[in-house]
């Protein structure tokens, strides 16, 4: 029915936005709008209010200390340390500048690991420098304070601690990544049983670690992956237990989760390898839509000129 | 082609047609010469309506337009994702899962609608009558039987009782030849067909019969002058499919709806799109921003909903006998104010019936229902007893044999319509007519014709031992009158004197002022020594007396309403609807009849009437002060337009007689040119014009004929006015109830929206994806939002004045403001109220998450910190936002379900209406529950639709917002029904 709507010309537009003769802005006088206006200004601050207080109520339900679920955190992922675009480390010997933001990643991150970063006893505990059990620190509450933490030493990242080499093998085309198991509150990563590990990790097995092995993603580039050094704590090619369980941001502040570092020191060069590491645990899962759960993968580019 | 029909073929004499034809009035055409005129004419058939093609319907449906919208998303998120690709970033297939659900939902809503249109289309190629005619023919002087389509201009056709006349025809002989003029010109009355042209309009005129018309009795010849679409009812036929069908008020308001709806669509989406890009994200970020606001406005389902509405509907009223074809008609009923009715065979039964009776001095009311269920008058009186044998005998129609167990009203007589009506009347009263006129054998007879104005028979009497003959007669009553010396009255013959006959005279007037056609009966007992048993009666000498008769009685006989009619017009005044009658029939008739059903209310004078009461002239008149008007369609011709308005205007109550199918389109121009919504019923081809062009045409489908079935929108299979008035009520409660499901529609696009509102200004994780809404667009609330079609009324609706199509929107502003800023904001609430539930029990205060967006989405930060220090990859946070994407859509759902609940009313409370009275939406309520849970816990969800199964106690979150929704719209109506007229109810009441 076309003609029940009439020409709507130009004038009615204007005539809405402002009517001279009532004296209405967009359909309504001055006072009408003050009502409406108030109106909504009750209705929102009245909903705004309700909203408020249901966010405190609720967050009254949920500890500073411990989060309530941790379904989707756990299990933890593993993360690597340069944090590289696409997982690829692409770099070529002969320029320094193609390695460096790799350098500075890893110098970054590994100053938190300082020695003078660690000096206050009352922060930092002497726990054993070789793997121990867990150690258990009480309850998840501020009852007796803050929790103290384990010191984590860098030069027992050798030839990847930066100290001696301050380009962590890069400039020599034998590059050192960084790994480290994400941290989880309360979360105590079980050692893998003997028999469910890889043949070539069974000679390094200690219970108190969480080992970790790195190789060749594809069965070709088995051959091109060469040795891979593996420097942690005492030696041990994993994550010592007595670092866990993690209490918490509130609780541990300038906690230092250990670390493990790996160095790929015969690569082939000029040539793309795949290399995937992967943490062993009985309560360390993989999943194929997250691929950073429990592994990493690292794509090697380097070029010898 | 408004023009009245030039056709002087009526008027030239034999010797020009068979000039003019190359035909001869004996042999007819040369066969080979009616071959050539066939390949130049074209076969004698009406040409069907052009149809649309198949695919342009299916296209159409593609392209309305939301569908266009939809199809500008899409193609986004297929341009977004070939960046993507191109840029080698394969982490998400998001955006071509969105394209393709998108363009699913276009094709499927599409095919949808094809199909509900294919089937209505079906329904009307099913009334066409797929039997061929067959015609007789001469050619070179022999008869044929023939195919009608194959007859041409020249042809020389027979035609008898029975056949459908073939094509128009000028008549050259005929004996005794009537034909059924009503589907035509709405006279109900067999016309007389004769080779004398008498009158100049070919309407009128005696010696053309006309294609499509019935010829009810007799046998006629005659030269074919017109054929196929060049036929008067085919003119008319073409004059249906020259008026444009007009878009129905459903079809107006919800383009209004979706010229809102995509505009702020698209002024919403582009303001998001500007802000992104000022505030820095990247172009094609900003697109995907566009496009996931342009598919949280589009009520992608809504078209579905209206359409299972309407269509539910229109199962409804298919139950009380009204087909629908056009389903958005179903509506257009609703906003009726005016209905046009045509008179015959639609307010009234279409067959003449005895109605009232003369006798004694009196006039008594014979029972005119279709049914024989009124009440019978007085038959005590011997003066009824002697005009009843007049009636059973001074009459030739019979009945078909082996109708022993129908009805009487139902059984097929042979016989004119007169002859018919009184012998159904004898049966009825007397009880076996056929077996009475045995007993009274015939001695002879003289029938009907124009110059004598009476019938005549002479019977033997049942009395073997009485001699006597008996002279029964019938006719025009003056001329009867004429022929009579005595009355009889009591069963007494009295002098016939002038005292008697000013009384006759009385009867006779007031009789024919009710539009009814009065007989006149006379006997005469014969001397039985002047005519002997065995006298041989000669009817062409009349050698027996015909005159000087005793006066039985008058019998006057109309075409009753049908019972239902004037109480559904009475409704039809309640709902303030008015009725007009527009009919071909003389004003007389159609007044009577119009105030007998109540078109012409008691006490509703005619300017004439007022005239006459007055004893002034009716130029003195003030013509204001008539309700009632009877327009004649010779006035109507003489009228402009502008007149024709200011009579509408001027008088509540019309009637329209005489008129032709060009005025009374003129008629429902007028009307909707005062903004009326119009329907017109109508049965005959006279009204398939008026019928197009109605904003809803409404045709019988017993009574009427092809072409008014296929230019109306609705049928009524019982031909019962009254279940107009079903229609129009269901017509208004799918108004009402459309709003509802619009409101309920609506109000979640706020919650959808709002998500990216404080993505995007916030920059929290976000809370609601794409592929969620369109879950909730298309899965979850399609249920609820069609169930509440199958609401019950709040109140009697028909007591209502019929909505200004103008004023009175499917969707209003009250209605928009209310669903997106009251309803749709709480539901907001209430779903980031669950949002920021379900991240800080995971370890995502709501403090950090704002300003972490774009951490949260860098997929190459693989240990991201949370409230607690804990480290998450992508792969975890994206999982992440999934539970809040589930937890976001649940909320909407459960207060959705509390929106359904408040929908069901606008104005009465939750509590009156009854919770559980819509089981559907019960139903659907359950279902929709299933539905969330099924999407949440199915296993394979999170990867596929984004939906992670979320903690109970998160679907509890969202329950005090649905309960305060409850709280608020009761509190909202019970305010509306408290102070009605209040700011409250002006701002509030939708």
């Amino acid at each position: 029915m076309a003609r029940g709507k009439a020409k709507e010309g130009d004038g009615n537009w204007k005539k809405f936005i402002w009517n001279s003769e009532k004296k209405e802005f967009l359909g309504r006088t001055g006072g009408s709008w003050f009502k409406i206006l108030l109106f909504y200004l009750i209705f929102y601050g009245c909903l705004a209010g309700i909203f408020i207080g249901t966010i405190q109520v609720m967050l009254l339900t949920v500890s500073e200390f411990e989060p309530k679920y941790q379904d989707r955190v756990a299990p933890p992922g593993l993360t690597v340390i340069p944090r590289v675009l696409k997982t690829e480390i692409s770099f070529s010997i002969s320029d320094p500048k193609t390695y460096e933001e790799y350098v500075a990643g890893l110098n970054e991150f590994l100053n938190a690991y300082n020695n003078d970063q660690q000096a206050n006893n009352m922060i930092f505990d002497d726990c054993s420098e070789k793997p121990e059990d867990y150690i258990d620190r009480g309850a998840f509450n501020n009852g007796q304070g803050q929790k103290k933490v384990c010191r984590f030493k860098r030069e027992w990242l050798e030839n990847c601690s930066g100290v001696l080499d301050t380009s962590y093998g890069y400039k020599d085309g034998k590059p050192c990544v960084v790994a480290k198991l994400n941290r989880v509150l309360g979360f105590k990563p079980k050692p893998p049983l003997n028999d469910s590990l890889p043949p070539e990790m069974m000679g390094k097995y200690n219970p108190y670690v969480i080992p970790i092995h790195c190789f060749a993603k594809k069965e070709e580039d088995v051959d091109k992956v060469g040795t891979v050094e593996y420097y942690g704590m005492a030696g041990y090619a994993g994550f010592p237990l007595q670092y866990y369980p993690y209490y918490g941001k509130l609780l541990q502040p300038q906690y230092l989760q250990p670390l493990l570092a790996v160095q790929f020191t015969n690569l082939t060069l000029d040539m793309e390898v795949r290399v995937e590491c992967k943490v062993y645990g009985e309560n360390i899962h993989y999943s194929d839509k997250d691929r950073f759960q429990g592994r990493f993968e690292v794509k090697f580019d380097i070029k010898s000129s | 082609m408004k023009k009245e029909m030039d056709v002087d073929d009526h008027q030239l004499s034999v010797e020009d047609l068979e000039l003019k034809y190359q035909t001869n009035v004996n042999k007819g055409m040369n066969s080979t010469v009616a071959g050539e005129i066939l390949l130049r004419d074209g076969p004698n058939e009406l040409k069907p309506p052009k149809g649309t093609p198949e695919y342009v319907k299916f296209a159409r449906q593609l392209a309305g337009g939301l569908q266009c919208l939809m199809w500008v998303a899409a193609a986004i998120c297929l341009i977004a994702f070939g960046i993507q690709c191109g840029q080698g970033d394969l982490t998400s297939a998001d955006n071509l899962y969105l394209a393709i659900a998108l363009i699913a939902v276009v094709v499927v809503t599409g095919c949808f609608g094809y199909y509900q249109e294919f089937k209505s289309t079906n329904i009307i190629a099913s009334f066409k009558n797929l039997v061929p005619q067959q015609a007789t023919v001469i050619r070179d002087g022999d008869k044929f039987q023939i195919n009608a389509n194959q007859l041409v201009v020249g042809d020389l056709v027979e035609i008898k009782g029975g056949d459908r006349v073939p094509a128009d025809i000028r008549i050259i002989s005929a004996q005794g030849c009537k034909v059924d003029n009503s589907s035509l010109t709405g006279e109900s009355e067999p016309q007389t067909r004769a080779p004398e042209c008498t009158h100049e309009s070919p309407l009128e005129t005696r010696n053309i019969a006309f294609f499509s018309t019935m010829c009810l009795e007799g046998t006629a010849t005659g030269i074919i002058v017109n054929t196929g679409d060049r036929t008067i009812i085919g003119r008319i036929a073409s004059l249906a499919s020259g008026v444009e069908n007009e878009k129905t008020p459903i079809a107006i308001e919800i383009e209004h709806f979706v010229d809102i709806i995509a505009g702020l669509a698209i002024f919403f989406g582009g303001t998001f799109f500007v802000v992104a890009m000022v505030i820095g994200y990247p172009f094609l970020k900003a697109m995907v921003f566009f496009m996931a606001i342009v598919v949280a406005y589009v009520p992608e389902g809504l078209l579905a909903t209206v359409t299972v509405c309407l269509s539910l509907t229109a199962k409804r009223l298919a139950r009380k006998n009204c087909v629908v074809k056009n389903l958005e008609a179903v509506e257009t009923l609703g906003s009726t104010s005016v209905i046009c009715s045509d008179k015959t065979g639609t307010l009234t039964q279409n067959r003449m019936t005895v109605s009232h009776l003369w006798f004694d001095n009196q006039i008594h009311t014979a029972d005119t229902t279709e049914d024989q269920s009124g009440q019978s008058f007085d038959q005590s009186s011997e003066t009824w007893r002697a005009l009843c044998k007049i009636v059973s005998l001074c009459n030739r129609a019979f009945f078909k044999s082996g109708q022993d167990n129908m009805p009487v009203p139902k059984r097929i007589v042979i016989g004119d319509a007169s002859e018919t009506a009184l012998l159904k009347f004898s049966e009825i009263t007397l009880g076996n007519v056929m077996e009475y006129r045995e007993r009274y054998k015939k001695a002879c007879e003289i029938p009907f014709n124009s110059t004598n104005k009476f019938q005549l028979s002479i019977h033997e009497l049942e009395d073997p031992r009485d001699p006597r003959y008996l002279l029964v007669m019938k006719g025009a009553p003056e001329r009867i009158l004429e022929r009579c010396a005595t009355i009889m009255i009591k069963g007494q013959e009295l002098p016939l004197d002038e005292q008697w006959k000013e009384a006759f005279q009385t009867a006779y007037m007031d009789l024919g002022g009710l539009g009814e056609r009065v007989l006149g009966f006379c006997h005469l007992y014969l001397d039985p020594g002047q005519f002997p048993r065995g006298f041989s009666f000669d009817t062409e000498e009349m050698n027996f007396p015909t005159s000087g008769l005793c006066f039985a009685g008058l019998i006057s006989m109309i075409d009753p309403p049908r019972a239902t009619v004037p109480d559904a017009v009475m409704k039809c005044r309640t709902a303030g609807i008015r009725v007009i009658m527009v009919t071909g029939d003389h004003p007389i008739t159609a007044k009577a009849i119009a105030a007998s059903v109540g078109i012409i209310s008691e006490g509703s004078e005619t300017v004439e009437d007022i005239a006459a009461r007055m004893r002034i002239p009716v130029e003195q008149v003030n013509k204001w002060e008539a309700r009632a008007c009877v327009v004649n369609g010779g006035q109507l011709k003489d009228m402009e337009t502008e007149e024709l308005v200011e009579i509408l205007k001027m008088h509540p109550e019309m009637v329209f007689a005489r008129t032709s199918p060009q005025q009374k389109l003129i008629i429902v121009e007028s009307c909707q040119k005062l903004g009326a919504i119009v329907a017109v019923t109508g049965d005959g081809v006279n009204d398939s014009p008026a019928l197009k062009k109605a904003d809803i045409g409404v045709a019988m489908g017993i009574a009427g004929s092809d072409a008014a079935k296929n230019a109306a929108d609705m049928i009524l299979l019982d031909d019962n006015f009254a279940s107009i008035v079903t229609g129009v009520e269901q017509g208004r409660l799918i108004f009402d109830n459309l709003k509802k499901s619009i409101a309920y529609t609506l109000t979640k696009n706020i919650p959808e929206l709002t998500p990216y509102l404080i993505y995007i200004t916030v920059s929290v994780p976000l809370p609601l994806g794409c592929i969620t809404i369109l879950f909730i667009e298309l899965c979850t609330d399609i249920f609820p939002s069609v169930s509440l079609a199958y609401e019950k009324a709040e109140s009697d609706i028909m007591h209502l004045k019929p909505r200004n199509p103008r004023r009175d929107r499917l969707v209003n502003e009250a209605l928009a403001v209310y669903s997106y800023f009251q309803i749709g904001a709480i539901q907001s609430f209430a779903g980031f109220t669950d949002y920021f539930t379900a991240m800080a029990q995971e370890g995502w205060f709501p403090l950090l998450c704002v300003g972490l967006r774009a951490q949260w989405e860098n997929d190459h930060l693989q240990d991201l910190q949370d409230s607690y220090g804990q480290e998450w990859t992508f792969g975890q946070r994206l999982y992440q936002e999934y539970t809040c994407y589930t937890v976001f859509f649940i909320s909407i759902e459960m207060c959705q379900i509390s929106d359904v609940l408040i929908r069901k009313t606008r104005r009465l409370s939750v509590f009156q209406q009854g919770f559980f009275r819509n089981k559907i939406l019960v139903i659907a309520i359950v279902f929709q529950l299933c539905l969330g849970c099924f999407l949440c816990y199915c296993p394979g969800m999170p990867n596929i639709f984004n939906f992670m199964p979320i903690r109970f106690q998160w679907w509890l979150v969202p329950l005090p917002y649905g309960i305060l929704i409850f709280v608020y719209d009761e509190i909202r109506k019970l305010g509306v029904r408290r102070h009605p007229g209040s700011w409250w109810d002006k701002e509030l009441y939708y």
